[in-house]
């Protein structure tokens, strides 16, 4: 369980997370929905530590990050907002990276990375390097590092920028898989599709408070609307900054 | 705790051994700046060692057979082409009236021409003036025995020559510059791959992902330093084993020096650039972790390569003698190398001083580094 509590986060005067809080409970896929810059980057920032939050907290699992991040981290995968690979390394060497700092080594290692591999019908490009991957295998490799160590937690940030049809359902699929084993899943998007498709739970932020949270159904009753586009229009009070 | 620094350290390792680009800017230096500078030396040998004869224009030798053949004897003869356009002819001009001032024991007529105040001749007048006057004292000793005086009576002072320079001394002046050559291997050898762990992770945006991950930024940095600093201590390995064999080919007898350094003591030269590959390493990691991009954190590393090159060639030039510079980082281990090439006493203390201190540098370096990455302000450059 993901527990995002009364978060406050201030860059100079810009005041990106405003007492954000909400929850993301075990089994269940949690949309943090929003326009740009509209603090979900920042939230998940904070919440595995990268950032302090001026005041509130987030705890994984009961560890705060900002105070036992090795602990809270090695309870999370992450798909982090920008990600880069080692362009030298093959697919394979770089989830192995990843695992390894998790504590998977030796077999045990090369198990978890055979399956992440497999999970994400990886195996064509696993012995390949890097460099030259579209952008989709690059989500992909991406994918595979932050579930290698089957986490119970996931914290992914607009993880299906760039990704195919194909692509997008086989995360689709992944995330349903992982959610039916109790993990948590907590991810932002502005997607207004994917966000209807995927999510047991949408947290609208806007300006860095939460502006509505329920389920689709709830959101949509909420303001009257039918759609979740026209709900969101209308709660967060303008179109600006989403795509549907 | 140390498997995350050598999870960290062997992918760093392999990441960049695959680099090309690393793997060259490491071994060309090590590698092509002794040639380099065995080249220079072989030219500088050559220089000393083969006197070319001096060609110049002699009038009248006829007159004087003996004396001509003593210039020749000497490497001054007779030219047999024409002077080149802008060179003044160096003459020589024996009168006609040779035979008759030698008869009777007067001082014969010799006319030296040339241009006196040309700096490339300067040389070459010197030769004809010293066999000259050489050729005259020749002259003069017999006219003296031929009178039953002693000779010795014309010299009121013999002065006596004595070079101190040993063979030993005269080596260490030119094996100075290569010794800071071996110094600074372990500044260039690593600092492609420093620079590629650094700013490189930050501009390939592998850093935020890699720090979310469950290891301290203590560890990562160790990792890094090793990576790093492995890089380093191979490129010192590579200029100390290879600059005394490139010397070994060197002609350097020719000009009485001598450059053997026993193999124990190469080892202990690596031993002592061992603390100082983490030092430049730590140095280099530090400032282009600051750096945005790779551009960057090149131009911030070579301004911090000026630091190890103007300690270095400081010490060297203005000839410093202070018992501090034995303590310090890196002139430490520069005192240390000089004496062991001069074939001098070590002093272990101080050396064990410096290498301390030099890893005392380093570490604190690292844990600045790593404080530095637990700001947010850095890591995202707010």
């Amino acid at each position: 369980m993901i527990e995002v509590q009364q978060l406050r986060k201030q860059f100079g005067q810009l005041v990106a997370l405003d007492g954000l809080t909400f929850n993301a409970p075990e089994g269940q896929i949690t949309g943090l929905l929003g326009p740009n810059g509209a603090g979900k980057t920042t939230c998940l920032r904070t919440i595995y530590g990268l950032l302090k939050a001026d005041s509130g907290k987030a705890l994984i699992d009961g560890f705060d990050a900002s105070e036992q991040p090795l602990e809270a981290r090695r309870h999370i995968g992450i798909f982090p907002d920008k990600f880069g690979l080692y362009e030298r390394l093959t697919a394979r060497e770089q989830i192995a990276y990843f695992a390894n700092l998790h504590g998977l080594t030796g077999a045990q290692g090369d198990q978890a990375v055979s399956t992440a591999l497999a999970r994400l019908d990886m195996l064509a490009i696993a012995d390949r390097r890097a460099r030259g991957f579209s952008q989709g295998q690059r989500m992909k490799v991406a994918l595979a590092q932050s579930i290698v160590h089957s986490p119970k937690h996931l914290i992914l940030d607009e993880p299906s920028r760039g990704l195919d049809v194909m692509s997008t359902r086989i995360l689709r699929d992944l995330l349903r898989e992982l959610r039916s084993q109790g993990t948590s899943i907590l991810f932002s998007s502005h997607v207004m599709q994917e966000v209807a498709a995927l999510c047991d739970q949408v947290v609208v932020i806007a300006a860095g408070k939460v502006a509505a949270q329920g389920t689709t159904e709830e959101l949509c009753a909420l303001t009257g609307e039918t759609a979740l586009e026209e709900a969101f229009v209308k709660i967060i009070g303008t179109d600006e900054g989403i795509a549907a | 705790m140390i498997t995350q620094i050598r999870i960290v350290w062997l992918k760093e390792l392999k990441d960049a051994l695959r680099d090309k680009r690393s793997v060259m800017a490491a071994m060309s230096y090590a590698f092509f700046g002794p040639l380099l500078m065995a080249g220079a030396f072989f030219l500088l040998i050559s220089q000393l060692t083969s006197e070319k004869d001096v060609e110049i224009d002699i009038r009248g030798g006829d007159y004087a057979p003996a004396l001509v053949q003593h210039l020749n004897n000497l490497g001054i003869v007779e030219r047999s082409e024409p002077w080149p356009a802008g060179k003044q002819p160096i003459t020589l001009d024996i009168d006609a009236s040779w035979a008759e001032y030698i008869a009777t024991a007067q001082p014969a007529k010799v006319t030296l021409t040339a241009d006196f105040s040309a700096q490339k001749q300067r040389a070459d007048i010197r030769r004809v003036e010293t066999a000259v006057s050489s050729y005259a004292q020749q002259l003069g000793v017999i006219r003296l025995q031929m009178r039953g005086i002693d000779p010795n009576a014309m010299r009121g002072i013999d002065l006596v020559k004595q070079d101190t320079a040993t063979k030993g001394s005269r080596a260490a002046i030119m094996m100075g510059s290569v010794l800071v050559f071996m110094l600074l291997s372990v500044f260039f050898s690593g600092m492609n791959v420093a620079i590629d762990i650094s700013a490189g992770e930050r501009e390939r945006n592998s850093l935020e992902l890699l720090l979310s991950q469950p290891l301290s930024a203590l560890q990562l940095v160790w990792g890094k330093t090793l990576a790093a600093g492995s890089f380093a201590i191979f490129g010192g390995l590579l200029s100390v084993i290879l600059i005394p064999l490139i010397f070994r080919y060197l002609p350097l007898h020719e000009i009485g020096i001598s450059v053997a350094i026993a193999w124990p003591m190469l080892l202990l030269i690596l031993l002592t650039l061992v603390p100082l590959a983490f030092l430049a390493t730590a140095m280099q990691l530090f400032v282009s972790f600051r750096a945005k991009s790779f551009k960057e954190a090149q131009t911030y590393i070579s301004l911090v390569l000026m630091v190890p090159m103007l300690a270095v060639f400081g010490v060297e030039f203005a000839r410093l003698k202070n018992q501090l510079l034995y303590y310090l980082p890196l002139t430490g281990q520069h005192q240390a190398l000089l004496d062991i090439i001069k074939g001098e006493s070590i002093q272990w203390l101080p050396l064990g001083v410096s290498a301390l201190v030099t890893l005392l540098v380093s570490y604190i370096l690292i844990r600045l580094i790593a404080r530095m990455l637990s700001s947010e302000k850095v890591v995202f450059g707010l």
